[in-house]
């Protein structure tokens, strides 16, 4: 039994006593520890512990190094992430034995500002295996090491000791009193790889693919990747997981033009819905896009935000509703029913619920009635996506003539007097809870030209999902929109916070037309192009004969001039529905010679033709598309770049249903446009750009590939 | 929504400086309370060097002479080295102009400029992560080099004795024209001492 022990290091008086005990110990031929010693840092206590006194040659010699930090202070995981620094072993061995690398703990996040390290907050051990050659001759292994471990609070520390040891060679012997670190550090480190994994490298972003199924695994309430190399991930980013029919999906974001991704080694960190928890080791092989995003090659989709997890794109949906409130098209609807409860005070609070649960139901029908026929449009096999309203002219015209009757009511032409407030629309005018469920009807019709191009890619992603998530997410996004005249109808409280009715009322509508007019313009120019310029005179006049025919109802009570009237408008409103359509397809260009419009064959002519081509998918009523040519695509500059570097465009209008465009949207996992592809000379993988658009993206993307 | 998420990620897509682009612009306050801007050098190699006078990384290579070394070799080829203070008020490291003036006299620097940004401004700019972090932009603008001053991520100065400094061969192969072997690597040390404030920005 030749344990002898030699500790050099700048420490108390205190650990010199305590191996002074232990030497007591030794001399006495029984080593009740094998704690190798102790070294009590200015933050920090390390002990060093041996698993066994004696061991054979041809094994591997297990030692525990145990970093304890004080109170509020941190060690740090193999990759400390952000900042920091892994502890460093300096060993001193004989010839045969060689120390491989640690063994570390699953570590835990510490998000420090903007930043994200990856360490132990708390007691911490890890193991280190020293191998014995199988021809090893001494009689000892002396052992002697040097560490250097880092601990922070937010202030960092190098902590440094030295241990010295020697094992004697014979029969294997454990340490009795160190079996129990040895086992519980063994529990806290991750599992072994169990499950077939790969990442999937993105330039933005990338996605870890663990093949193990629901079944097996069980349903998880967290996952996180702690990535042990450079470039899977920017670790202060947000992680998204989902379980899918293939796996444990987790995406990460990457720093584009950040480091290569080199290792696919990490730890998977889990927690269960039952509150169990699990850490297992990931060995993933990596899968390089460097091409970004290829049609063809299979398993290489675009990163749409397909693993959002349910609830959080819920929550969106729910966000996104509230939010529409506020939409200029919306809003003035709003106001109008604002104004109804403003002058409803006298009204039951049971009155009051019952109201706003009827607007709350009026407009969760309404989206369930449009997401029901996209559905089953779908279903059919036509390739349309959200905004597949807009892209019917008859839809868009009655929507102009919508606004346009709205926007009159507003501004005081129709002074409807059966109702609380003049909405202009016979239905929604009505009190009580049919006139409330209406008003809900009307603001989700008349939200539709916002939702659409708005929220086109975030629906998207509801549209790819199976129809009860469908459902439920247009249910919230329905209850978002209604939320706020839910709670206003819920809470005393809040409808006396409301202002008091007056003649400011008045004013306030005859402003609140203007965005109206403004909205039903943007329509008609949308339906100008959609349906020619005739289709588009047929409709002003049918608009103005519908007008009139309110008019008449207005100014003649006696039933003749009423049938008149209601003839008048009827008669107006199915020459709108059903006026001619042109042929699909034949969406007029911006008059630009220089630009092709998109189709399977020109593309493939051009890249045929060795050219670098430039694809962008937009339609007239997608305002993100419209800004993006605006701020970053018909840019002087872009413009020039194009010319210089001789890149071809091709626009592909979505203005009208077109299913080549749908089914090359389909093919990069989008439901709706923008898209911009930029193919690099003669090659037919595109590199996908985002959906919105700077000059310096554009050229960024043009410069790596000409 | 899904509009404004994506300008958030386009937005910190565009912050992060990337090799062999134009490295980012600033406009920074030194200790001798001039103004410089990274574009007015240009037609020199600029070096970039994040630090933070008490965390114990940087004090190996000050401590040691061997950050002081680096910079008088630079320098004295026609260098320009830009030592950059992101340390927040109250937090480690923060500097007045006077304390960053006297810490380089008493460390006997060769810095050619101090530049004091207690905003994080400029280090949030090149995504600074610690100290030291540094970065090479060539005298065309461009950025060549960013990571870790050597190979060893260690405090202690005995590291240093077999340490690969990768500004020193970032430079050697610019000034000869090649490219640089080793352009991207991964910073070790304290964390930048950002102020919690600025964070939203």
């Amino acid at each position: 039994m030749a344990i002898s022990y030699a500790l050099k290091t700048r420490t108390s008086l205190r650990i010199v006593v305590a191996l002074y005990i232990l030497l007591a110990f030794v001399s006495f031929g029984r080593v009740s520890s094998l704690e190798l010693g102790r070294v009590e840092g200015s933050h920090s206590v390390a002990t060093l512990h041996s698993e066994y006194t004696s061991i054979a040659a041809g094994e591997i010699v297990w030692l525990a190094f145990e970093i304890v930090p004080n109170e509020g202070w941190h060690s740090y995981w193999k990759n400390y992430g952000d900042s920091g620094a892994a502890p460093l072993f300096y060993w001193t061995l004989p010839d045969g034995v060689t120390a491989g690398e640690p063994l570390y703990p699953t570590p835990h996040r510490m998000p420090i500002g903007p930043l994200m390290n990856y360490g132990y907050e708390e007691p911490s051990t890890l193991l280190l295996p020293l191998a014995v050659a199988p021809d090893y001759s001494g009689r000892t292994i002396p052992v002697s090491v040097n560490v250097e471990w880092l601990v922070c609070e937010i202030e960092c520390v190098p902590q440094d000791g030295s241990w010295s040891a020697s094992i004697s060679i014979g029969n294997i012997e454990f340490s009795e009193s160190a079996r129990q670190t040895f086992s519980t550090a063994r529990i806290a480190l991750p599992e072994l790889p169990i499950w077939s994994s790969t990442i999937d490298v993105y330039p933005a972003q990338s996605r870890l693919k663990v093949f193990v199924s629901e079944a097996e695994l069980g349903t998880i309430s967290e996952a996180y990747f702690f990535a042990e190399g450079e470039g899977i991930t920017e670790y202060a980013a947000e992680q998204q997981w989902a379980q899918t029919d293939e796996g444990l999906f987790v995406d990460m974001r990457r720093l584009e033009g950040g480091f290569e991704a080199t290792s696919g080694r990490g730890v998977l960190a889990l927690k269960l819905a039952d509150g169990a928890v699990r850490a297992v080791e990931i060995d993933a092989a990596l899968v390089l896009e460097k091409a970004t995003v290829a049609g063809e090659s299979s398993g290489s989709k675009p990163l749409v935000q397909a693993s959002l997890p349910l609830w959080q794109a819920a929550l969106f949906a729910l966000l996104g509703g509230m939010v529409l409130n506020l939409m200029p098209c919306v809003f003035p609807v709003l106001s109008l029913k604002a104004f109804s409860f403003i002058a409803a005070n006298s009204k039951t609070a049971s009155g009051r619920k019952q109201e706003g649960w009827a607007y709350t139901l009026g407009i969760w029908l309404s989206f369930m009635i449009i997401v029901a026929a996209l559905l089953a449009i779908k279903s059919g096999g036509a390739a349309i996506g959200w905004g597949f309203q807009l892209q019917e002219p008859a839809f868009v015209g009655a929507l102009v003539l919508l606004m346009v009757l709205v926007a009159l009511s507003l501004s005081g032409m129709f002074h409807i007097t059966v109702g609380i407030e003049g909405a202009g629309q016979g239905l929604a005018s009505k009190d009580g809870n049919k006139g409330a469920f209406f008003q809900g009807v009307l603001a989700a019709l008349v939200a539709t030209p916002c939702t659409a191009p708005l929220m086109a890619p975030a629906i998207g992603y509801a549209l790819t999902q199976p129809a009860p998530i469908v459902f439920l997410i247009f249910s919230l996004l329905a209850f978002g929109l209604a939320l706020p005249f839910l709670a206003l109808s819920y809470s005393p409280t809040l409808a006396r916070m409301m202002p008091r009715p007056g003649p400011w009322m008045e004013k306030l509508k005859e402003a609140l037309a203007f965005p109206m007019y403004l909205t039903a313009a943007w329509l008609l120019y949308v339906f100008n192009l959609q349906a020619g310029a005739t289709a588009t005179l047929a409709l002003l006049v049918a608009m103005i004969v519908a007008v009139f025919g309110v008019w008449l109802w207005q100014t003649f009570k006696g039933s003749v001039g009423r049938a008149i009237a209601v003839v008048l408008m009827a008669g107006a409103i199915s020459a709108i529905v059903y006026q001619p359509l042109p042929a699909p397809g034949v969406a007029p260009q911006g008059g630009d010679a220089t630009i092709q419009a998109y189709s399977e064959e020109n593309l493939s002519a051009l890249l045929n033709d060795e050219e670098t081509v430039f694809a962008y998918f937009t339609a007239e009523w997608c305002i993100t598309c419209k800004v993006n040519e605006q701020v970053a695509l018909f840019t002087d500059d872009t413009q020039a770049l194009f010319k210089a570097r001789g890149i071809k465009l091709l626009k592909g209008d979505w203005t009208n249903r077109n299913s080549e465009i749908a089914n090359l949207l389909a093919d990069y996992g989008r439901v709706g446009v923008p898209l911009y592809l930029l193919f690099p000379k003669g090659q037919s993988e595109a590199i996908v750009l985002p959906e919105v658009l700077t000059p310096g993206i554009i050229a960024d993307a043009v410069n790596s590939v000409t | 929504m899904s509009l404004i998420i994506a300008i958030f990620f386009s937005i910190t897509a565009l912050a992060v400086p990337i090799n062999e682009k134009k490295a980012p612009d600033f406009v920074g306050i030194t200790a001798d309370d001039e103004e410089i801007r990274l574009s007015g050098f240009r037609g020199k190699t600029v070096v970039l060097e994040w630090t933070n006078h008490q965390c114990p990384f940087v004090r190996k290579h000050y401590s040691s002479g061997n950050m002081q070394r680096t910079q008088r070799t630079l320098t004295e080829e026609g260098v320009v080295w830009i030592s950059i203070v992101s340390s927040a008020p109250g937090e480690q490291g923060h500097v007045s102009a006077e304390e960053a003036n006297r810490l380089t006299a008493s460390r006997g620097g060769y810095a050619s400029h101090v530049v004091l940004d207690p905003q994080g401004k400029i280090g949030r700019l090149y995504d600074a992560k610690t100290t030291p972090h540094m970065f090479v932009v060539d005298a065309a603008g461009v950025l060549r080099y960013q990571g870790a001053i050597d190979d060893k991520p260690s405090a202690n100065r005995r590291s240093l004795e077999n340490a690969k400094n990768y500004v020193l061969q970032a430079w050697s192969e610019l000034k000869t024209g090649q490219p640089v072997s080793e352009a991207h690597t991964k910073a070790y040390g304290c964390t930048v001492k950002y102020g919690v404030s600025e964070i939203s920005d």
